[in-house]
């Protein structure tokens, strides 16, 4: 079964273009056969099949700031994540790479991006 | 001089199918470029997992929400968690076809027509709810 990669995708801040942007590397990359995501608004919809697969899956969570909506709604909707990532805690362990916009998240997003990709591919179990 | 609200901009920014990508930068046209100063955005899950504050914005002020798939998760979140919104957006009826996994999750370059034309039908929703505002 895939790995499941679930990023806020906050709207309003470049940290959550950022775990969208993370979360598409791994599921649309070469890491493709081992990651999926899954619409994360479709959690607050009691959706039935999806809350299974979110029950059945190692979940990895992706959250641009602190209300961690992809932790919580993952919770929500019954699952337990394996790995709860908070983007600025990734920048903070290199400054160089912080994102410009929501709009876009320039060179140092994108090395961010790769920063989170690491993280998701060098294993879980913990917050970071 | 009478108050206009803030519009609220709610996009569903579905992750797993490219109306999410959609739906997400045709939101991010309106809030940054067309009507910068008239609206406002709420991160959806914010509903669930906020302090409150985004409830009540859309209890009491009107909102837009813009989702990719028939699924209307933005519309159906907003509904339940807060108020009915003013406007709902489908971009399926847009592309003429329904949005599904299988495809690639970002926006391409023959959406960029897509977006361009939700971005201006979303400003014109702005315009009409401002100016009807009482």
């Amino acid at each position: 079964m895939k790995k499941v990669v679930v990023p806020c995708s906050g709207i309003g801040k470049a940290f959550g273009a950022v775990s969208r942007e993370a979360t598409h590397l791994l599921t649309e990359g070469t890491h493709s056969s081992d990651y999926r995501t899954l619409c994360l608004p479709l959690l607050m919809t009691e959706d039935a099949e999806i809350k299974r697969v979110i029950e059945d899956s190692e979940v990895y969570t992706i959250d641009g700031c602190p209300a961690k909506c992809a932790s919580t709604l993952v919770e929500h909707a019954g699952g337990k994540p394996v790995m709860q990532i908070m983007v600025p805690k990734v920048l903070a362990v290199n400054r160089d790479h912080k994102p410009n916009t929501v709009l876009d998240i320039g060179d140092g997003g994108r090395l961010l991006c790769q920063d989170i990709v690491k993280i998701v591919l060098g294993g879980g179990g913990k917050e970071r | 001089m009478s108050f206009k609200p803030k519009v609220g901009i709610i996009s569903c920014s579905g992750e797993d199918c490219p109306g999410g990508s959609i739906s997400r930068d045709a939101t991010l046209v309106v809030l940054h470029q067309l009507r910068a100063t008239d609206t406002v955005t709420i991160c959806l899950p914010l509903f669930l997992a906020g302090s409150g504050a985004e409830r009540e914005f859309a209890r009491y002020f009107p909102t837009i929400t813009v989702d990719g798939c028939r699924k209307m998760c933005a519309a159906k979140g907003t509904a339940k968690y807060s108020s009915e919104p003013a406007v709902k957006i489908n971009i399926e009826d847009y592309t003429g076809a329904a949005c599904t996994d299988d495809e690639g999750k970002r926006v391409l370059s023959e959406d960029t027509r897509v977006v361009e034309k939700v971005a201006n039908d979303i400003a014109s929703h702005v315009d009409r709810l401002r100016s009807e505002w009482r």
